[in-house]
């Protein structure tokens, strides 16, 4: 029996192939990546090493200092406005018993689409003249509010957080959803027979019992909104004026528009760093005293 | 508030939800059936009458079917190539005597977690340059490949410790070797698993943008993702075949969706929360 089980080359053969996959396209880069980033490089001659300049230059750079205050904004913006209304519409739908099925389909649709069509389809509804944002202005007599939207930097930014907004809740309010039908029904009903009822129980009750999965929401999207790039690439492209610039997208940049591959090298340490320090911190914010579950 | 009127107002709030999330998709589709003028006048209503000229314009001057072809071929072929890497490697890390080494391959992969892929980007791209994978598909199957592998490896191995050693001990019985108990025992077992990663997988890689639009330049190799923007740039104030183009390439990932929504769903909720 165990002689079956210890089958070195058998080991071997199911770990290796995946394992090298895995270090190669996923590890590996990242070194290259830590590696690149003390160097002068344009991508074509030989990378030389200047140390940390690249690091000293993103310190100095009023332009990056720009991009991580929008990422902050997408963090803030998911975790205060996203978030709340995730966790209002899963209790909501949760406690219907009629189009409950109609519900999680319908609000779950956006996700399953790609986000060139989402950021596509938003450009059209921000578009200046046929968009629907301006159109439902003008029905509403605002003309006064119409405006570019995206091409306004007072709004851009804000433009895309509800695109990325529309598209993500959904998929979070799902995932909250399973965890509210897995708390076992008597203690809900317990609740209820204790007086807890509408928006009492679901303060009461209802959140603190899904506490460790509206963290992972928040984890999720605040590593979401630290990474975000392709809907502001599509979007805006970073602009006007680098409203909208996040770090990666002005990594994307330096990379392929300036040809500062050094640079951008760095820029994408910063972005690692960044995310794993704040991932940390709202780890520590979040852990339990006493008894801590598991999330 | 009457008990009945308790009952409604969740259901107002969520009417409201649902239009906000079904309308602008409802406004590109009923867009996409008028012609330029009639979408900046008659914005609202239906259209007068059907205009299908958009779709002739988007679709006549494209390679959509190619495109298609591509995102398919590319995303499948990935996403067998992670699902086969994985069961293999989830299952001797779980199921076979090496507990050591099991722990040590896991936590290797669990950097994963750490390393936003945004950050892989340009490495990547310099070693797809590199090693002559530019430009091919390739460029995209094997990242997508490697980037799928530790969720998949996690939810696969969550399942498998589930087993009851029984099963294989049984196996053993009857005189199978280590990769007839995979074989025939364990991924028979697993199939429903393997289904939810599957879709898992594929999704993602139908959806990326980032890499194909980087590490592909022939319009020939185009996926859809890439295709679709495309498209918006070049039918920028042509607002018929812009939406029409729109159209034609979210009305199959909402068939499919329609199709399959409860494993979808089903899939999503169990992969993120067991990874």
């Amino acid at each position: 029996m165990n002689k079956i089980f210890r089958n070195h080359f058998a080991f071997f053969l199911f770990v290796v192939p995946a394992l090298v996959m895995y270090a190669t396209f996923y590890i590996l880069p990242l070194l290259n990546s830590l590696q690149y980033s003390v160097t002068s490089w344009n991508g074509i001659n030989e990378p030389v090493y200047n140390g940390f300049d690249n690091f000293a230059k993103a310190l100095s750079d009023e332009q990056f200092w720009i991009a991580l205050k929008n990422n902050i904004y997408f963090v803030l913006f998911s975790v205060f406005i996203q978030v709340p209304v995730i966790v209002i519409i899963s209790i909501l739908v949760s406690g219907v018993r009629r189009l409950l099925e109609f519900y999680k389909v319908t609000v779950y649709l956006p996700s399953i689409l790609s986000t060139a069509a989402v950021a596509v389809i938003w450009q059209f509804v921000y578009q200046p003249d046929a968009g629907l944002m301006n159109q439902i202005l003008k029905v509403l007599g605002l003309e006064s509010l119409t405006r570019l939207w995206l091409g306004d930097p007072d709004t851009s930014m804000l433009a895309i957080l509800v695109t990325n907004a529309w598209q993500w809740t959904g998929f979070y309010i799902v995932l909250v959803l399973a965890a509210i039908f897995a708390v076992p029904r008597e203690i809900l009903e317990a609740g209820t027979m204790d007086g807890a009822v509408g928006w009492r129980k679901a303060w009461l009750l209802t959140i603190p019992l899904i506490r460790p999965v509206i963290i992972v929401v928040m984890l999720l999207s605040i590593t979401g909104a630290m990474k975000a790039l392709d809907i502001v690439l599509i979007m805006t492209n970073g602009g006007p004026f680098g409203s909208s610039e996040v770090m990666a997208t002005y990594m994307y940049k330096q990379a392929y528009s300036y040809s500062d591959f050094g640079y951008a090298n760095a820029i994408s340490i910063i972005i690692c760093v960044f995310t794993a320090i704040i991932s940390l911190i709202f780890h520590l914010l979040t852990r339990r005293r006493k008894g801590a579950d598991e999330v | 508030m009457s008990y009945r009127a308790r009952g409604i107002v969740p259901h107002v709030v969520l009417i409201i939800y649902v239009i906000v999330v079904l309308y602008p998709l409802f406004f590109v589709v009923n867009a996409s059936l008028k012609n330029n003028s009639e979408i900046t006048t008659n914005p609202w209503g239906f259209p007068h009458e059907f205009y299908f000229e958009n779709y002739t314009n988007a679709l006549s001057n494209s390679l959509f079917g190619r495109y298609f072809f591509n995102s398919l071929y590319i995303s499948i072929t990935a996403t067998v190539a992670t699902l086969l890497l994985s069961t293999a490697i989830a299952f001797a890390i779980t199921r076979m005597k090496f507990p050591t080494y099991g722990k040590w391959v896991y936590g290797f992969l669990l950097i994963s977690l750490l390393i936003p892929p945004a950050s892989l980007l340009i490495p990547l791209y310099i070693m797809v340059k590199d090693i002559g994978l530019y430009n091919t598909p390739l460029a995209l199957i094997i990242p997508y490949t490697a980037f799928g592998i530790p969720l998949t490896v996690f939810v696969i191995a969550a399942f498998l410790k589930s087993i009851p050693r029984e099963l294989e001990e049984a196996g053993v019985v009857d005189g199978l070797s280590i990769y007839g108990i995979l074989g025939k025992i364990v991924i028979p077992l697993t199939m429903p698993t393997l289904v939810t990663v599957f879709i898992l997988n594929f999704i993602n890689h139908w959806n990326e943008f980032i890499l194909a639009n980087l590490f592909l330049s022939t319009q020939q190799l185009r996926t859809l993702p890439v295709a679709i923007v495309a498209f918006a740039d070049q039918f920028n104030m042509n607002y018929g075949a812009l939406t029409a183009s729109i159209t034609i390439s979210i009305v199959p990932v909402i068939i499919i969706y329609a199709i399959l929504q409860k494993k979808i769903i089903e899939g999503v909720a169990a992969g993120s929360i067991k990874g």
